[in-house]
Formats: C-alpha cells, structure tokens, sequence
C-alpha cells in the first residue's frame, strides 16, 4: 500500500531518512530498515577542498522552543544546529556507501558537496562505483560557502555529473523565491528529480551574555513549523515539473507526511524527528498513513498524490467579496428591517 | 573543576578548550534527579541509567563518553541543569571535530 516508485527504485515506503546525523553510521542504516524507511540518503560528503567541514565544532546542537516531550511525543522544537558534513575522509565514504549496500536490504542514496565541476563530477563516479542506488547534489546546506552561485557553480555541476554518471541523480535546492526556477533549470538540465528543501540558515542569542549561542556563527534552523513553507515549494514545483519531488522540511508525522503527498511530493524526507523522537517515528509514520489509506479506501499512496494542488483555486478566482456594501460606511450595524 | 562549562556559551567555551579537548558531556550526580528525560534524547547512545546506592533518587545518569560526540541534546532535556562540560580526553583522533 506504502510502496512508492521513485527514480526507478521501488521504495516500500515513501519515507525517506534525510541527509544527516541518522545516516552517517552504518549501523544507523540497519535501524532504518528495521523500523520501515524506505531508502536513506547518506550524510553529504565534502570535496577535500572543504577538509573543514568535516570538523564539527561541540556543542552543535541546540533545541529551541521545545515542548519537552520525549517518548516520540515532541510535536515542537527547533533544531538549531551546526552539524558539518561527514566527518571522514572521501575515501572513507566510498568504503561507508560499500559498507551500507553489504548490509542493507533498501536503496541507499549517496550525497555529496563540491564547487569545481571537475571535482563533482570525479565524486559522483565513486559514488556509483561504490554502489550507490542514487545520488543527490546538496547545493542547499546551510553551511555552505555563500560564494557558490547557482547559475554558475550549480549549473555546471548538474552539467557534469549527468555526464559522468548512469546512476538518477537528485538536486536538494534551498528554500526561497528561486526555488522554483532553480528546479526547472534541474529538470531542463536532466535531473532525474528535485528535494524540496533544505533547512535555512538563522541565529539566535543569548541575551544574558550578549552573543551568538553555540559556536558563535549562524546555524542551520528547522524544525515542524518549517512544512509549512517547504510545502508550499512542492505544491509550486509540481505545478511546473514533470520529475518526481522528494518534500523534505519539518514532518515529524503521519498527518505530515500526508500533507507533503497531497501537495505533490513522491517522497518524503525525515531527519529532525527522528534526531528527537526516536527511530519509531519511521514505524509510526508508515503504520498511521496505512491506517489513513484504509479508512479512506484508497488503494495506493500515489492515487492522491498531489490532489491537494489540484484543488487550489487560482489567484485571480480567489472569492473576495462576501456580500458586505462595495461603498459607504463598513462594518456599522445595522437593525435589520423588522 | 578542569574547564566545565555551562551550555550554552554562558560565558562561551574558551576557544583554547574547545580547540585542544572538544568537550563531551558529564552528568553532576548529585543534581540528577533520575527522571529518565535524557537517554531518549542522546541519539548516540551515549546516556544511560545507573544504580547508585545512597543516591536520594537511587539512581543517576551517566555519559558513556566513548560514544558522547558532545552534541548537545542531553544539555536541552534536562530540567535541573545537571550537566556540565569536561574535555575530551578519550583516544579517539578519528573523532568528528577533535584535533589531538
């Protein structure tokens, strides 16, 4: 009933364990089998140009806003935080995506982070050597250098890798007001699909010593509240793109994960939840969108993919006149006629 | 007490501790309260739960620190501010952010 086609993989379930601290281990891959995710995309991998993201500075994570609950119960928190890429070297990835494919029965997407195109593409050829099902190009982290275009540097690297490699390659693209743009150039360019999207960059403060909290830096902020405008980018994306979408930002539920399918989404990544609520969160996922899929006797996830857009009205029909005066004085009350 | 600091930056970590002995997690025994908040939250299983005989709660957490990546999260779950930060000081020079 879960079981969703997605770049040619026939994944079981839609659920998709994001690029991130829970996919950076290989025993990390075993407990996202066993508790139902679909497939995992590996921690993004730096070029040795970046040898310093594969440092992380301690602390790097603080939750803000958080409601507290544990157990799998949070339905609020944000995760600010400062987490770099995988911290080995390249060829310790290589080996790591080996390792993941010996030992793991779901598809296993590799991630990778570069500037020059020669550099992307040499990656993503180890990459597929090594036996991945899949590739994403993460031209979205938070952390990255600012310096990096994406009509340029990100351009080019799409230009590249879809030379080199046979494997479906996905873009994660940063949320904003080109994100929509910048999928259509992805499609245009031969992207096999698009992740809708990566998490901002923010900073908070601690007004007792007057500084930026942790390592003094902006951070990487998300958390359940940011569905909202990640959803959004699907529902537009859909709309325009003919490549499946992988909805990522926020869904930490069934009702979540639900919500990003209705507006398009093939796919749906989690990472946050599982960082707070535990590995369960994948089993529960799965076990409440059946339950949803059953009651409303439907018989596969991908029959109401994307209804919730289809239902939108459009800007120029939106109803706006509810049947107050057009002129004169508004909103005074007036005895009706007896 | 050998560099303990307070999360989260209050006062910052001093760069010369955070640069030479990243900091992982130690559990203050006597301010546990053994409510059971953290081990869920640590994603590294690096916090259990421990017996201890004339504790007032009969138990405490403690930080494996083998497997503390010194994250963070333990810090946010607790309610009675009962961890501090120490160096690390474990051989693990293949450990993210450590630079021994």
């Amino acid at each position: 009933m879960l079981t969703t086609s997605f770049l040619g993989l026939e994944l079981r379930s839609p659920v998709i364990v994001g690029s991130g601290p829970a996919s950076h281990d290989v025993n990390q891959i075993g407990l996202a089998e066993r508790h139902g995710a679909g497939a995992v995309v590996l921690k993004t991998a730096c070029s040795d140009k970046f040898e310093h993201m594969r440092f992380w500075p301690r602390p790097r994570y603080k939750l803000l806003d958080w409601d507290k609950q544990i157990a799998g119960r949070s339905k609020q928190f944000s995760l600010y935080s400062y987490e770099q890429g995988y911290s080995g070297s390249l060829d310790d990835y290589w080996e790591f995506i080996r390792a993941c494919k010996r030992n793991a029965g779901i598809p296993i997407i590799g991630s990778i982070f570069a500037d020059d195109a020669a550099d992307w593409a040499a990656m993503a050829a180890e990459v597929e050597a090594a036996g991945a099902d899949a590739l994403e190009l993460d031209f979205s982290s938070p952390h990255r250098p600012g310096s990096l275009q994406f009509d340029t540097t990100f351009v080019a690297a799409m230009r590249a890798v879809l030379d080199q490699v046979k494997i479906p390659v996905l873009a994660k693209l940063s949320p904003g007001s080109l994100t929509e743009s910048q999928a259509e150039e992805a499609e245009h360019l031969g992207v096999h699909g698009v992740t809708l999207c990566n998490r901002l960059q923010g900073i908070d403060v601690d007004i007792e010593s007057q500084q930026p909290i942790l390592h003094g830096y902006y951070a990487g902020i998300g958390g359940p509240w940011a569905k909202y405008y990640t959803m959004r980018h699907v529902a537009e994306a859909y709309l325009k793109l003919h490549i499946p979408i992988s909805g990522t930002g926020g869904a930490i539920n069934g009702e979540d994960v639900l919500k990003y399918i209705l507006v398009g989404a093939s796919t749906v990544q989690i990472l946050s939840a599982i960082l707070i609520n535990g590995w369960e969160t994948i089993a529960r996922i799965n076990a409440d969108v059946t339950a949803y899929l059953q009651g409303k006797g439907i018989e596969r996830l991908e029959m109401i993919r994307g209804r919730a857009v289809a239902s939108m009205t459009s800007l120029e029909s939106i109803v706006r006149w509810s049947g107050e005066p057009l002129d004169g004085a508004r909103n005074v009350w007036k005895e009706k006629d007896p | 007490m050998n560099g303990a600091q307070k999360y989260p930056g209050l006062p910052p970590l001093p760069p010369p501790f955070a640069a030479q002995h990243p900091p992982v997690a130690r559990v203050l025994e006597d301010n546990c309260i053994a409510c059971d908040r953290c081990p869920p939250v640590c994603f590294f299983d690096a916090l259990h739960m421990e017996k201890r005989t004339g504790h007032p709660h009969g138990r405490t957490a403690v930080v494996v620190v083998e497997h503390c990546t010194g994250c963070g999260l333990c810090f946010e779950s607790c309610p009675v501010d009962a961890f501090v930060w120490v160096p690390d000081m474990s051989p693990h020079p293949s450990r993210p952010g450590q630079r021994l």
